[in-house]
């Protein structure tokens, strides 16, 4: 069998189910690795060791008894640190909220996942607030890159990816907003997915910005993404902003290939828009080229330049933020960092017709998006137009943040996951966005699984441990 | 944004705590969002209508 610390969530739920795995032992594993690795990863601000054990030797004897509840019976994973887990504080990284209470209820994606049978093993590193990071005057240290700790893992779900990377856990759930779930997987190459706009809930999620926050997957691998969004996904009443969308079948397509499929590739985001680094390019061509050589029709396909979806995102974002933030901006701005503080006041020079300007043209960005997927079935397109940067020269990091085509897809709530596309010269993973039509995860898994298959790309790791 | 404004919309927004003590970081934020709006170009239709915001559909 494979190291346990890299065995995936469907091996390892197979394995466990089967009894081939003892669930206390792939836990005793992993929090070995946990309390060798992190320490120079920073992936966790609080791992709740002796819980995830108690739940590990529950889930063993459950399984003896031949009672299994789920899918996801004995896996364990890890959770960025807004999302409510009960008996936990949600500290959103910052000092603001260190001293929070202790959530009473786990949120509807983790109790989704305890239903499936997964393990919480504890809360992960992220940007403050989802939003300023990385940053060094926080309680807590910011999340490293597993391919090399000198760099930034990507954020805002930073401990999720360099967790999942490192082999700390096999899956774990983040927040997207303006690219905060594919970011990471694209920095530490693994697979990170922004669902379709409602179809998880955000209920027991701190918000940073009401339309545009979407709880995403993040694991190694394809297959296991389609398995923990089957076990996260479907209607919330309770969520203002749930779909009625029932749950699909993830795991269907998977292994039908891109025969017949029709890839449309946004070139102009990466050559024209925003000009990427050359082995950045490379590595999308070689995607292009793979995915054709594999069956699928790939043409060129255009639409609204990066720029125009980023100043919408940012203006939506900062006024639905200043929202929240307000109060405790006004009251105690020094428990900021200094990122987020900056990045939430922006809000408060906005004007409320700024916003619905910027609501309208989002309609209109949603039919430009909508009117190429009538032509296509999936987008190819850059998620980051740069690999990881150092982590500690912030003027690296302001400069390759916005340089990115994953907004886009937070404006229009389209469902885009991103994967790495290969590594570069300097040992860091490039990566790969796939976009889909409005709940056709299946689609889009079934793409970015041809292009692993073809890639072996869910094979490789970074040189950690 | 000129520093005059900039103080004014903040005080107006009851910033004056970060006005006084992260004068920078006040300002910064002004320009990132003056930014912003300005590269944001008007709908094409005048008719056209902000809400809702996301059409979550009727999915599956």
């Amino acid at each position: 069998m494979t190291d346990l610390h890299w065995l995936g969530a469907a091996e390892a739920a197979h394995a466990i189910a089967a009894r081939e795995l003892s669930p206390v032992a792939l836990m005793k594993a992993l929090l070995d690795r946990i309390a060798r690795l992190d320490p120079k990863l920073n992936a966790f601000i609080r791992l709740d060791a002796e819980a995830a054990m108690t739940q590990a030797k529950a889930a063993e004897a459950e399984i003896a008894a031949g009672r299994p509840r789920g899918p996801l019976h004995g896996v364990p994973v890890g959770i960025k640190d807004i999302i409510d887990v009960a008996g936990l504080p949600t500290t959103c990284h910052s000092k603001v909220l260190e001293d929070s209470a202790i959530a009473a209820a786990d949120a509807v994606c983790v109790a989704r996942l305890r239903g499936a049978g997964a393990i919480v093993l504890g809360k992960l590193s992220t940007h403050e607030f989802a939003i300023g990071g990385p940053s060094f005057d926080l309680p807590w240290p910011p999340a490293r890159n597993p391919w090399n700790t000198d760099h930034h893992p990507g954020g805002s779900s930073s401990g999720s990816g360099s967790g999942i990377s490192a082999g700390l856990f096999p899956m774990a759930l983040g927040s997207d907003t303006g690219g905060s779930v594919r970011n990471p997987a694209s920095a530490c190459g693994i697979v990170g997915l922004k669902p379709t706009y409602g179809l998880v809930s955000r209920r027991g999620v701190f918000p940073l910005s009401f339309t545009l926050d979407h709880v995403g997957p993040m694991t190694r691998n394809v297959a296991d993404n389609a398995l923990m969004l089957a076990a996260i996904a479907g209607h919330d009443p309770l969520d203002p902003g749930s779909a009625a969308a029932t749950n699909g079948h993830y795991t269907a397509k998977l292994e039908r290939g891109v025969r017949d499929l029709r890839i449309g590739f946004v070139r102009h985001f990466h050559e024209i828009d925003m000009p990427a680094e050359p082995e950045v390019t490379a590595a999308l061509e070689h995607v292009a080229r793979t995915l054709q050589a594999e069956g699928a029709e790939v043409r060129d396909i255009a639409l609204p330049p990066l720029s125009e979806f980023a100043a919408v995102n940012r203006v939506i974002l900062n006024s639905e933020a200043w929202a929240i933030h307000a109060p405790w901006l006004r009251q105690r701005p020094g428990d900021y960092g200094q990122l987020a503080r900056r990045r939430l006041m922006a809000g408060a020079f906005l004007s409320a017709g700024d916003y619905v300007q910027a609501q309208r043209r989002r309609l209109e960005m949603i039919a430009g998006v909508e009117a190429a997927l009538r032509e296509v079935d999936v987008l190819l397109c850059a998620s980051a137009m740069d690999p990881a940067c150092r982590i500690d020269k912030p003027a690296d990091v302001e400069r390759t943040y916005p340089r990115q085509a994953r907004t886009p897809f937070n404006v229009t709530g389209h469902p885009a996951l991103a994967m790495m596309a290969g590594l570069s010269k300097g040992g860091l993973p490039l990566a790969v966005q796939f976009v889909g039509r409005n709940f056709a995860e299946a689609t889009l898994f079934q793409v970015a699984r041809a292009w692993e298959r073809a890639s072996g790309m869910g094979k490789k790791h970074p040189p950690v441990g | 944004m000129d520093k005059a404004t900039i103080e004014l919309l903040a005080r107006r927004a009851g910033l004056d705590k970060a006005l006084a003590e992260f004068p920078e970081d006040v300002a910064a934020a002004a320009m990132q969002a003056s930014g912003s709006a300005a590269k944001m170009k008007a709908p094409t239709d005048p008719r056209a209508e902000p809400w809702p915001p996301m059409r979550v559909g009727e999915g599956l």
